[in-house]
Order: structure tokens, then sequence, then C-alpha cells
């Protein structure tokens, strides 16, 4: 890894369907361990970006370097195994498979060569589970689980991939504010215990502004303001076109009760 | 290729252009690989041939009761039975459409028995002459009759409030239930309208060919190429691919011999599906 | 071992010598019969691992059946040995699925299907005309075994079973590994497979690589079996057909479910064709329908749905 600990660069990465430059010329870097918000209005090309960096769409042009490797023209399963990995905006379970099932899959096909037969894989499969706290649910069908519980299931999912960087797309959509909360505190939790280097995509201000090291904030699929929290919240020109000054408000007394 | 055989490729493609189309809006549009394509034509001839031997009614007339029929056929199986099956996969749509399939073949055979059975036209051995071409009387009518079929299909797509909205819902489906349209109803009418082609194409096949229920599955096998050719649910796409397909084939028994014809066919059309699956025209609908 | 793994494990040993031991007391024609029934389960294995555990349907997949007979027979007519052109035919079928497999199962599923359909008409095309190597559309002779009818029947009847045996424990073997996994995640959501690290043209083609193997030995053994085989009658699409079929009614996604199918529809058939015999193809076709309609997870899945509805009720009694 370089010498200043980052494990993602994005340079310069570019996806044009046509006339639409769904995402324009965005780079950052992340560090290990980090948490990056990445947030913008929709369509703003949060996830077409996370479609780039996976390996899901092919670029327009661009390069996407990964732990010192260039990762630009990977399949997205090569992608996976080497410890990129990501949820999905809209829940993508296994149907017809149980809770357990879904894990044991990213367990089984997850990074560590050593550990991909049936028996470790099963095992770490119920410990990730149980981390995520939804033992209880296990041998449930997916089809049979609430929403915030498919969530949960697949960042167990990703989780059991031993991944080293996870971009998590808009996990808390269609959750009220206990899931919110309750997921957030999870993320938090897991982050420390895997060391993990998360990309957050996020709408909820409150969510994003409280667990991010640092925010990239995209409009239009052009990266407009890079930095912590505090700087973007202050940054008139997110303040307006985005933010609003509630929002912006509302922060700085959520910063204030910590 | 000879004069002759250009015509002779024309006038068959004519008639292969309409039958594809019908084939074509049902896999794209309403998402049925319909199987039972090849015996919905078979029965158009069939009606065909009944209104000839017990009315004496042309069949370039009677394909307007054929067209009919099928259509109301075509609703039934679409209501019916595909309807409650579109979200499982491929599986049970192909299977149930093969069902259908058997089921008219069954019919038509003790019905009509497997002999082969012809229209015999009082007109049908003239033709008459462009410099040293011959063009059959007949052929060249179903060629102009097909022609306005396919025009008038194309205007009902483009101009009427059903066929805009058949549009519609192709393109957007979310959108159009969106709106209000009833997405079901669209379905049901594109697929019927499907049938209902097959079943004009038959009457026309009538007037030239004879049929019998032998050529049920070769000409599903038809309007797979053409469908593939043209882009699914594209009508000038379908109406390319029925021309190309006449070339192809009167090239292929010219050159090759008639048995060769089916293989050359089939590798048409896989090559198509690796090379260009959107067809040859590309992603579009309607043209 | 649980308990029930193990009764379960009795009883299919017991089925298996219930079945070696069965030609004993049937008729000539009953085992022949029989023999049908266990390739029909062979060939729906086949089906039943691409279509029912992978959402990938093979319309075509005879052409594995049709390739594996005619191999055998060219093969016989040079004088090669059984025992060595059956190793022949299943090399040949998994080396034609993995060149057609490469470019077309990267297509979605309804353009696969009948891509296969255009291949495996193709391919009868071109051996009904190839006349040299493959006696053309009339057919070709496989050398005939010079023994008592009844050894020849009942060996064959053997041989089937033990293929069906095989195919059946192989398939179980697959499902529950790794390699299965992935391949009913690629049914499940095929984009959700790929971001988990699974290479999904890897397990499709080696998967149809597997349907072909057995498809294609079944093929072998009906050739050396009836000692004369057609294009037309080995590359048939109603081969296929009555495959899917099989697996619907059996259970499409199970193990057992296509082995059960097979003697399902071969029963109905036997019932239905002196009965319905000029009415054979409408009742086959209504018997579609009629599967579909009300039995579209068959045998096993209409079972194992009544199973769980008895556990959930028995687990909401004693919630309370």
């Amino acid at each position: 890894m370089g010498e200043n600990n980052t494990i993602l660069k994005i340079m310069n990465l570019s996806k044009h369907f046509g006339a639409l430059k769904a995402v324009d010329e965005v780079s950052f870097e992340v560090k290990k361990g980090e948490i990056i918000g990445l947030i913008g209005p929709n369509g703003a090309g949060k996830t077409t970006l996370t479609n780039l960096a996976t390996g899901a769409y092919p670029k327009t042009d661009g390069k996407v370097i990964f732990k010192d490797l260039d990762i630009s023209n990977l399949k997205p399963y090569q992608i996976a195994r080497m410890g990129l990995t990501r949820t999905f905006q809209v829940v993508k379970p296994l149907i017809g498979m149980t809770v357990e099932e879904n894990v044991l899959v990213g367990s089984l096909y997850g990074r560590d060569k050593r550990n991909t037969d049936m028996k470790n894989a099963s095992k770490r499969a119920k410990e990730i589970i149980k981390l995520v706290g939804l033992e209880s649910k296990k041998d449930f069908l997916v089809s049979d689980i609430t929403l915030p519980d498919l969530k949960k299931m697949e960042f167990a999912r990703v989780l059991a991939m031993e991944p080293e960087v996870v971009f998590l797309d808009e996990v808390m959509a269609g959750l009220n504010p206990t899931e919110v909360t309750e997921a957030s505190t999870l993320v938090k939790k897991i982050r420390l215990e895997k060391d993990l280097t998360i990309v957050y995509i996020e709408h909820i201000m409150k969510a994003v502004m409280g667990i991010s090291d640092r925010i990239v904030v995209l409009h239009h699929g052009r990266k407009i303001v890079e930095g912590t929290p505090q700087e973007v919240v202050n940054n008139p020109a997110v303040v307006e076109a985005y933010l609003g000054k509630r929002y912006a408000k509302g922060i700085k007394e959520a910063n204030n009760e910590e | 290729m000879g004069l002759q055989m250009l015509m002779n490729a024309t006038l068959l493609g004519g008639l292969y252009a309409l039958m594809g189309i019908g084939f074509s809006l049902q896999w794209g549009i309403s998402g049925i690989i319909n199987l039972s394509y090849g015996a919905m034509v078979m029965l158009g001839s069939y009606i065909s041939l009944e209104f000839f031997n017990f009315f004496h009614i042309d069949p370039f007339i009677s394909m307007i009761m054929s067209g009919a029929i099928l259509f109301v056929i075509g609703a039934i199986i679409y209501r019916g039975l595909l309807q409650p099956f579109l979200k499982g996969g491929i599986v049970f749509t192909l299977i149930l459409t093969f069902a259908v399939r058997l089921i008219v073949e069954n019919i038509i055979l003790k019905v009509w028995s497997a002999d082969y059975r012809t229209i015999r036209l009082v007109y049908a051995g003239s033709n008459f002459q462009l410099g040293d071409v011959y063009i059959p009387l007949t052929k060249f009518l179903t060629f102009i009759t097909a022609g306005i079929l396919i025009y008038l299909t194309y205007l009902f797509m483009m101009n009427t409030k059903i066929g805009k909205g058949i549009q519609a819902v192709a393109l957007d489906k979310e959108g159009a239930q969106a709106v209000g349209m009833d997405v079901e109803k669209m379905y049901m009418i594109n697929f019927a309208l499907g049938t209902a082609l097959a079943g004009l194409t038959g009457s026309l096949w009538a007037s030239i060919y004879s049929f019998s229920p032998h050529l049920l599955g070769p000409l599903v096998g038809k309007v797979f190429i053409i469908a593939i050719l043209g882009g699914l649910g594209n009508i000038w796409g379908a109406a390319a691919g029925g021309l190309l397909l006449g070339f192809a084939e009167t090239a292929g028994a010219g050159f090759l011999g008639s048995q060769w014809q089916e293989a050359i066919g089939m590798v048409i059309m896989v090559s198509v599906l690796l090379w260009r699956p959107y067809g040859l025209m590309g992603k579009k609908f309607f043209g | 071992m649980s308990n029930n793994k193990k009764v379960n494990i009795f009883l299919l040993i017991i089925a298996v010598v219930l079945f070696i031991f069965l030609p004993r007391f049937l008729s000539g024609y009953m085992v022949r019969v029989i023999t049908t029934i266990f390739m029909y389960a062979v060939i729906a294995q086949g089906m039943n691992i691409m279509s029912g555990y992978m959402g990938y349907l093979p319309f075509g997949n005879a052409m594995f059946f049709g390739i594996g007979a005619y191999v055998t027979a060219i093969g016989m007519s040079k004088g090669l040995p059984f025992l060595v052109v059956v190793p022949l035919a299943a090399i040949t079928a998994i080396l034609f699925s993995i060149l057609l497999g490469l470019p077309v199962l990267r297509l979605r599923g309804h353009y696969f299907a009948i891509a296969t359909i255009g291949m495996s008409a193709a391919i009868l095309s071109v051996v009904q005309n190839a006349t040299e190597i493959t006696g053309g559309a009339m057919g070709t002779t496989l050398p005939i075994i010079d023994k008592d009818p009844s050894i020849v029947y009942n060996y064959f009847y053997l041989a089937m079973f033990g293929l069906m045996v095989i195919t059946t424990l192989s398939l179980y073997f697959i499902i529950k590994s790794r390699f299965g996994f992935g391949i009913r995640s690629i049914k499940a959501n095929e984009e959700a497979a790929n971001s988990m690290g699974i290479n999904t043209t890897y397990h499709k083609v080696v998967a149809w690589a597997i349907s072909a193997f057995f498809t294609s030995i079944a093929g072998a053994l009906y050739a050396y079996w009836m000692s004369f085989i057609a294009p037309d009658e080995v590359f048939d699409v109603m081969i296929a057909v009555n495959t899917i079929v099989i697996m619907l009614i059996g259970g499409a996604g199970s193990i057992l479910g296509p082995i059960i199918g097979a003697f399902i529809i071969e029963l109905f058939a036997e019932v239905a064709w002196s009965a319905f015999l000029e009415y054979h193809l409408a009742a086959l076709g209504i018997i579609i329908i009629i599967i579909v309609f009300f039995v579209p997870k068959g045998v096993t899945g209409t079972i194992a749905d009544f199973i769980k509805r008895k556990k959930i009720r028995a687990r909401k009694k004693v919630s309370i």
C-alpha cells in the first residue's frame, strides 16, 4: 500500500450514456480504515460510481486503483474476491434461499481462500449472522423477512466475504428513524471490529455526517466538494444547492450534542 | 442470382415479413415465445380452406375471417392461459404455448388429416411478365396484400390510442401504469394482434402453397429467425428479416439444395444471436 | 447423521435393491418400459441441473443425446468396442457444450433457450445430410449383441439403472457442494451472484458440460440398445418437451423429482396410449396445462410445501 495508506484511488472516472454524463471525471482517494461519505442528490451519480468501481459497468474513461492494483478492467467477481465489495440500493437477496444460505454464499466465495470449504464457511457464516443479530431468523426464507432484516442480511453477506472495502449503497433507504439509528450503530461497531474501510452512500444527512471521517459531494456526475463533515457543511455551494440551511443547522445541533 | 430468382425471393420474403411480425410482437412486447405460432398460421390456412370449399369465397377475402377468428383465439389464450405465468420465467410460458400447439395440431389432424391440402383457385396458374421475369398472380397479390397489412399494422401502432398504448407499455411499463393505463389489456391486444397476423398469413399462404400439419414446426423455426434478425418487437425490422429469410432460402435452395435450408436458417439465427442479439437493426421498437 | 437422514438412506438402499431384482418378476415388455423411464430420468436430470437449479433452460439439450447416440454408432461402425466409444461420446458432447456454451451462455434466458433450439436443429440438419459419415436421414445401425434377447434387455435395464443412480448421486453431491451454491445463486439473482465473487460464466459452462455428459451417455446406451438410430428420432424436439414436463411434474430443483416425474409420465403415457390413441397429442397438451396450473412445483415441491406448512402450524402451537 502507498505510504499514505491509500487503499482505493478513483482517478478521473467517467461514465457517459450517450450524451448523458452520469459520472464526469470524478477523482478521490480513500485511506484504509476511513469511512468516506458519498453524498449528492438523486441522479448525482453515486450508484453509477459504485457500479464503475466494482466493475458492474464498463468505464468510459478513468481508472480505479485498489491496493495499488489497476482494477479498471476486471470483472465484478474478480474485484469482489480481491476485497472490494458493495451492497445494493434495492436489495438483491438470493431468492429461494434462507438467510443463512445467503450469508453462506458470501462466505463460500469470499476472499479467504483457505476457508472456502463448506465446514469453515458455514462456521464463519454463523458467526457473522450472530454478529449482525439475525440469528433468530437464520432459517427463514428471504421472501419471508422484513426490509430492515433484508438489509442486515445483505450487510452480513458482504461481511462474510471478509472484504477490505465496502460500498454501502443507501442502506438506510426505506428504514424508519429507529431502524436508521440501529443500523448506524451496527455499522460503526462492525467497522471497528472488522477493520473495514467504508464508502457510505447516503441521503439521510444525520446518518452520514455523524459517521463519516470525510465527505465527497457529487452533483450532476461531478465532484463539487471534498472535505470533513464540518468543512462540507460550511461550504456555501453545498449548503445552498443541496443541504439547505435547515440541514446545516440540524447538523450543527447534532454535533453539539456529541 | 438471376432476376427471376430475385423476384421469387422478394415475393416469398413479403409473406415471411407478415408472418414474422406477429411472432416478433408477441415475443418482443408481450414477452412470450409462442411455440404455437406455426399452428396459428396453419389454422388461418384451414379456415380459408373451409370458406373456399363451402362458400366458394376467395382466400383474399376470407382472410378477414381468419384474422378475426385468430384474434379472438389469441386473446383467449393470452388471458386464460399465459397471463398468470408471465412472472414465472420462461419455462412455463414456453411449455404452455407448446401445449397449445399440441392441442391445435391434434385438432387439425382429426379434422383435416395429415394430408397436404390446397385451395385450387381459378387464377392460380396465371402469371404476368415483366421483361424476362414471370410473376405468378397469386404470389403477386399475396405480396401486395402482405405489404398493405404490414403498413396497416404500422399505422395502427402509430396512430390509434391502443396502438400508442402498446408502444408505451413496451417502452416503459411502470410509466404506463403510472398514468393509469391498463397494461395487461395492452399486452393481451398485442398478443391477439400477433395471432391475427398469423391467421392472415395462413390465408395468404393457402392461396399459393399447399399446407399440412407437417409445416407446424418448420414455420416456428422460420419466425424465430425473422424475429431475431429484425430485433424483437420491431415491425420494420421483422419485415426486413422476413425479406432476408426469403432471400436466404431462395438462394440456398437454388445453390445448395433444399435440404440445407433449415440448417442455413438456424446457423444464421445463432450467429445473429451471438453477434448482435438485439437484431441487425439494433435495439429499437417499431423501427 | 440425524435419524431422519439414516431412515432416508435406508429406504433408498431398499429401493435400489428392489429395482435391481425387479426384472425377474416382470415381462420383457415391462423391463424395456422401465429402462426407458430410467433413460428419461437421466435426460431430465440434465435439464434439472440447468433449468431447475440454475435457471437456464436448454430447450435443445436433446442435441447431446443425439451426439452421444451418433458418436457411438459411428465409432462402433469403425470397429471400436462399446466401452471405448462411450467415453468418446461423452467427451464429444462436453466439447460441444463448452464450444457452444461459452458464447451462448452469456445471453439472457430467452435467447439462450432459443439458441439451443437453433443449434439442435442445425446439428440435426448436418447429421441428416452428411450421409457418408452418419448414414443420413435414413438412419444407421449398430452391431447387434449376439446373445439371448432376455439377457440383452436385462443388461440394458441394469446399465440404464446404474446410469440413473450415478447421475442422481452426482447431482446430489454437486448441489450440496460449494459449486452447487454457486449454481443456485445464479438462478436466485445473477447480478448479486457476480457481486459476491461467483464466476458465473465458469459455473454456467461447467453446469452445461455436466448436463451434456450424462445426457450423451444416455444417448450412447440408447443407440447400442436399439441397434438402430435415425436423426429425427435422437434429435427430436419432443425429447426436450417430454423431459421438461417430466422435470416439472416431478419437481424442478429437486434431486428425486426427475425420477418421480419420469415414472408418472410413463405411467400416463401407457394408460393414455390405449385410451387416447388418436388424441394423444391433445392429451399431452392438456396434461401440460394441468401440471402448470395445479402442480407447478411438481410432486416433490408440493410435498415440501405441505411439510413446511405443517411445521409452521406446529411452531405456532408451541409458542402459545
